[in-house]
């Protein structure tokens, strides 16, 4: 249904007003921008609740799936950004795989996260991962047990890695710095 | 390329195969290397980087992250083997979608530019699993030609993770439901694939939820135990080190939490291998493992 009719006629247009689809609080820019980031057909969801039923975070907690379908469909932004429910997705793909619509829910949810960190929304653990990679090219660097576990396989006490070779790194940190990643997760965890 | 190798890649690392089990990537090349895999250090590697955790901050830069591991090999003019399903999922579908979208490509060469590379999509990306299956580079019965101790009489269940297969209409692996390929792989070892309910299901750790919320995650794990206990299945086999650390350190994390006790050892495709090969505990690291592999290896050494 068309969200604005041109009628010229505020009263009128107010009285044929789609209320069911176009909350006071839903954004079609939302709507679009999942779309886009997400790459898959997040607007035509028929609410099959396959996605759900699918799910292995579903019967353990009170995260659906198909409700954020929904709110991608109905542009009901803040209610998906606030809900911490949007970070309990495994990215297992269940849901994806068995779509009878061919929608990627998986990668709904991956546009939500990356709109909600656009307004410094995440979890901590998250922008963890950032500043180790930024100091060291791993998001699970090395440590001296390890290093004398390798040692006694045989292989070199660092792997070939940016460990091994962290003339890499200034690349690395300007590629993360570009996108002002590292900026970020330094004032998000500075704040508390 | 060295004397009898047919075949040599590009051997993508990730993190947490070298930095918390190096015994797979010990196993890795030296398993390969008895099929006629050569597997070359990929030199200056990081992170793929972590597709949950990276990829949900902003798409962008993991696609970039991405590009420059790539971008390596190309350097190399070899295609790229790894043995995790994280790093699958970001090295193999990145390479997939630059090659795809020259929108997203050109977006990923202009920053790459800042630090002089270029992305050009000239290699391809595998997972080691899918090279052993794979006819034409090795096969289940060279795999099994290569066993010198042989794994009869164990019970072996596989958990096949979800980032290699899944979403199956954009991969190439055939039936995600219920796959068979790496149990052929398991059998070809002299052990029982043994089956189980709900075979497909997450290991838990995934999209950052290990990190978020560490008990539901590791609900989620104590679900696969259950299932995994109730065939009576002697370890684990997976092709993917953090489905593995979930499993192995989640087992110790779950007696704390839950209460719940299994002593399920759990070993990556190239462990077990390695084990079959005639590999010792000592040559994989196994003593890294959180949960001991010690009633498994009684029943094969």
């Amino acid at each position: 249904m068309a969200v604005e009719k041109n009628y010229g006629n505020s009263e009128l247009e107010n009285k044929l007003r789609d209320r069911y689809y176009y909350t006071s609080d839903s954004s079609k820019d939302f709507s679009d921008e999942v779309r886009k980031i997400s790459g898959t057909i997040s607007h035509m969801c028929y609410q099959c609740g396959t996605c759900t039923g699918s799910c292995p975070s579903a019967p353990r907690s009170s995260y659906r799936i198909r409700v954020f379908m929904r709110r991608a469909v109905l542009g009901l932004e803040d209610e998906a950004l606030m809900d911490p429910d949007l970070w309990l997705c495994t990215t297992c793909y269940s849901c994806t795989d068995r779509c009878p619509r061919d929608i990627a829910p998986t990668d709904v949810i991956m546009a939500m996260r990356n709109l909600a960190f656009r307004k410094d929304i995440g979890p901590r653990n998250f922008l963890k991962t950032v500043q180790l990679i930024y100091s060291s090219g791993h998001g699970v660097p090395n440590n001296d047990v390890n290093r004398a576990a390798r040692e006694k396989l045989g292989l070199p006490r660092d792997p070939p890695t940016t460990h091994s070779y962290p003339e890499f790194m200034p690349g690395i940190r300007k590629i993360i710095d570009h996108y002002g990643l590292k900026e970020q997760a330094d004032k998000l965890l500075s704040e508390e | 390329m060295s004397e009898n190798m047919e075949h040599s890649y590009a051997f993508f690392l990730g993190c947490i195969a070298p930095n918390r089990y190096p015994g797979c990537e010990a196993s890795a090349i030296r398993t390969s290397a008895k099929v006629g895999i050569e597997l070359l250090p990929l030199k200056g590697g990081s992170c793929c980087p972590a597709p949950g955790a990276f990829g949900s901050i902003d798409l962008n830069v993991w696609y970039a992250m991405a590009a420059r591991n790539l971008c390596l090999a190309e350097e190399m003019k070899k295609d790229i083997t790894l043995i995790c399903n994280g790093c699958y999922k970001s090295i193999w579908e990145v390479n997939h979608k630059l090659k795809h979208n020259d929108e997203l490509r050109d977006g990923v060469n202009e920053v790459l530019a800042e630090i002089d590379m270029e992305y050009k999509g000239s290699i391809d990306v595998w997972h080691l699993a899918e090279l052993y299956y794979d006819e034409k580079i090795c096969g289940v019965k060279k795999i099994a030609d290569s066993v010198t101790r042989p794994l009869t009489g164990t019970k072996v269940a596989v958990h096949y993770g979800c980032h290699l297969m899944k979403p199956g209409k954009e991969r190439h692996f055939g039936d995600t439901e219920n796959p068979m390929w790496i149990d052929e792989l398991v059998e070809a070892l002299g052990a029982e694939a043994v089956q189980y309910r709900n075979k497909m299901q997450c290991c838990g750790a995934g999209g950052g939820v290990r990190g978020y919320d560490i008990l539901h995650s590791l609900d989620i794990t104590n679900e696969k135990l259950i299932n995994l206990q109730e065939v009576g299945a002697d370890a684990l086999t997976e092709v993917c080190p953090f489905c593995q650390l979930q499993y192995d350190r989640g087992q110790v994390e779950i007696s704390e939490n839950f209460g719940k006790v299994y002593n399920l050892p759990v070993l990556h495709y190239n462990e077990l291998l390695g084990l079959a090969q005639g590999m010792t505990p000592q040559e994989l690291a196994l003593d890294l493992h959180a949960i001991d592999c010690k009633p498994f290896l009684e029943k094969i050494l």
